[in-house]
């Protein structure tokens, strides 16, 4: 699995969405599972995925898909 | 390095830690926690108790929704003991695979251990049992937030 697939199954699986919601569109509260709930599982997911502990910042700054890819090229990890 | 731990709350000492007030806050006792990892109590259950009388007359009995709300108020203190938490207000997240096994009745004491299994920036999951007589009575897996610690982390838009 490439990091690109494993993102987006975190995406997938935290919000229940297909794949093909999964884009620039794609940010906080654009649906109701993404909530401050929701936002906790993602970031748990990510962390736990590539092994990463994320700053609290980058956490608050994490506001959508395509802002991720961007914060995790921080901690090396190219999508 | 020798692990914290904190013994015998009584039911006043249990209030400086959760909100849960009477007539919902159900735990007697906590015999011992061990912060971000376990905790042991007991829930006394006497006729005195409001539901019984209407739960049922002929057959009084600790109603479900009672029971789970004693095992997650154990769960609370796992992590409720941890530095920042105390007297924070809590939510339920989910609740997954919870068992009744024994019919709780008045005179019943329930004993409960919780252990927290993760604790992430106001997310709490774990599980908790509760024990009639050395028997397993009834059993939650349980999702726990903090909302005001779940809010310092979303996102600013």
């Amino acid at each position: 699995m490439t990091n690109k697939e494993k993102y987006d199954q975190i995406f997938m699986d935290c919000f229940s969405v297909e794949k093909s919601m999964l884009n620039d569109k794609f940010v906080y509260q654009c649906i109701p599972l993404w909530d401050s709930v929701g936002h906790m599982n993602m970031v748990a997911g990510i962390e736990d995925t590539f092994n990463i502990m994320m700053d609290t910042d980058d956490i608050i700054e994490f506001s959508s898909y395509t802002k991720g890819m961007e914060i995790l090229a921080k901690y090396k990890i190219e999508i | 390095m020798e692990q914290e731990v904190i013994k015998n709350l009584d039911v006043y000492a249990i209030q400086q830690y959760q909100q849960n007030r009477y007539p919902l806050l159900f735990i007697d006792y906590v015999e011992e926690v061990f912060p971000g990892k376990s905790a042991k109590g007991h829930k006394n259950f006497s006729f005195n108790e409001w539901f019984f009388p209407v739960h049922f007359a002929d057959e009084p009995n600790v109603p479900g929704f009672v029971q789970i709300e004693v095992l997650t108020q154990l769960f609370l203190m796992t992590f409720l003991t941890l530095p920042g938490n105390k007297g924070k207000k809590t939510g339920f997240i989910s609740i997954e695979n919870a068992r009744f096994r024994k019919k709780i009745i008045p005179g019943d004491r329930l004993d409960i251990q919780a252990e927290l299994k993760s604790y992430r920036r106001g997310l709490a999951k774990g599980t908790s049992t509760g024990y009639i007589n050395g028997e397993i009575a009834c059993s939650a897996d349980l999702v726990i937030a903090i909302p005001d610690i779940l809010n310092e982390f979303i996102p600013t838009r």
